[in-house]
């Protein structure tokens, strides 16, 4: 009876460790979002008006873990062909290999590596992630603040489905990259567009559960 | 003799005309100062994720090379009805 009951005990305690270990595990969030929502917007400073712009082909996996967020890694990508600004003559030079060279380098990888200076405020995360941007096959360290919006249980609600369980995980960031660290037109045309570039990132990555 | 001024006459009409048509379409629709945007975006926001996410629209907005280009051909129009011409010999 004795052994029994401790067996029951040891049984029931190992699961709680195992439940609270898998409550606590670094889960996986898909940014690849099918209801198009996740953009990029940037804005260069030009002498007749500030030249902006979309972009909306995002994906990408982060892993994070509420109960721990300085642990958060990730690999965002941007399909570079999917940049587009008002001018539709200007959108083609953008992408064109004088520019961006989209062609050749069809993708702008953003991976996050550490997580710095980690506080919450009102619900959420704000924090310095430092990662590797790479485009047009340049990569250079950068650091941006970025707020992470995590919402549990949302997943049902946003793809319009309550049978579907899982949570949502929202990244903000708003940084400015130098062109020519990038290749992009290194000191030419400095009159025409400016050397900074604005960038303001907003994406939703999903993790569906089981 | 008469021809050649009525033909010039037409050509300065006309550059008048193309000079106040593109300086009319680019003040008309509000004068910007900016290039032509051939699409423009609003801004809407996703109810569970709160992200603001633009969505584009196609559109013509005239920009400034409008009626710099209007002014352009026009100069182009008006030049040419410069141009001496030898009239038409009589058979």
């Amino acid at each position: 009876m004795n052994t029994s009951l401790r067996s029951s005990f040891v049984f029931a305690a190992a699961l709680g460790v195992s439940a609270l270990s898998l409550q606590a595990a670094p889960r996986a969030f898909d940014f690849k979002d099918p209801k198009g929502v996740n953009n990029v917007q940037f804005k260069l400073d030009a002498p007749l008006e500030s030249i902006t712009g979309t972009a909306t082909g995002i994906s990408g996996t982060v892993s994070f873990d509420a109960a721990k967020p300085e642990a958060t890694t990730g690999r965002i990508v941007l399909d570079a062909a999917t940049l587009t600004v008002g001018n539709a003559m200007m959108g083609e030079h953008l992408r064109s290999n004088q520019w961006l060279d989209v062609a050749q380098f069809p993708s702008i990888v953003f991976e996050a590596v550490a997580l710095k200076n980690v506080r919450n405020q009102a619900g959420q995360i704000q924090a310095d992630v430092t990662g590797r941007l790479t485009v047009k096959g340049i990569t250079k360290d950068v650091t941006a603040p970025v707020t992470l919006t995590y919402l549990a249980d949302k997943l049902g609600a946003r793809v319009g489905d309550a049978k579907v369980k899982g949570d949502l995980l929202v990244l903000r960031t708003n940084f400015q990259i130098n062109r020519s660290d990038f290749g992009i037109k290194a000191g030419e045309m400095t009159d025409k567009v400016a050397e900074s570039i604005s960038l303001s990132l907003s994406i939703a990555g999903a993790s569906p559960r089981s | 003799m008469k021809t050649n001024t009525s033909f010039s006459r037409g050509l300065r009409v006309a550059a008048i005309a193309v000079l106040l048509g593109g300086v009319g379409v680019w003040a008309a629709s509000g004068a910007r100062v900016g290039w032509t945007q051939t699409s423009a975006v609003t801004m809407q926001r996703d109810e569970i994720t709160g992200i603001d996410f633009p969505v584009r629209h196609a559109t013509f907005d005239p920009g400034i090379e409008v009626p710099l280009i209007g002014a352009a051909f026009a100069a182009v129009l008006a030049g040419v009805s410069f141009i001496p011409r030898r009239a038409p010999q009589a058979a």
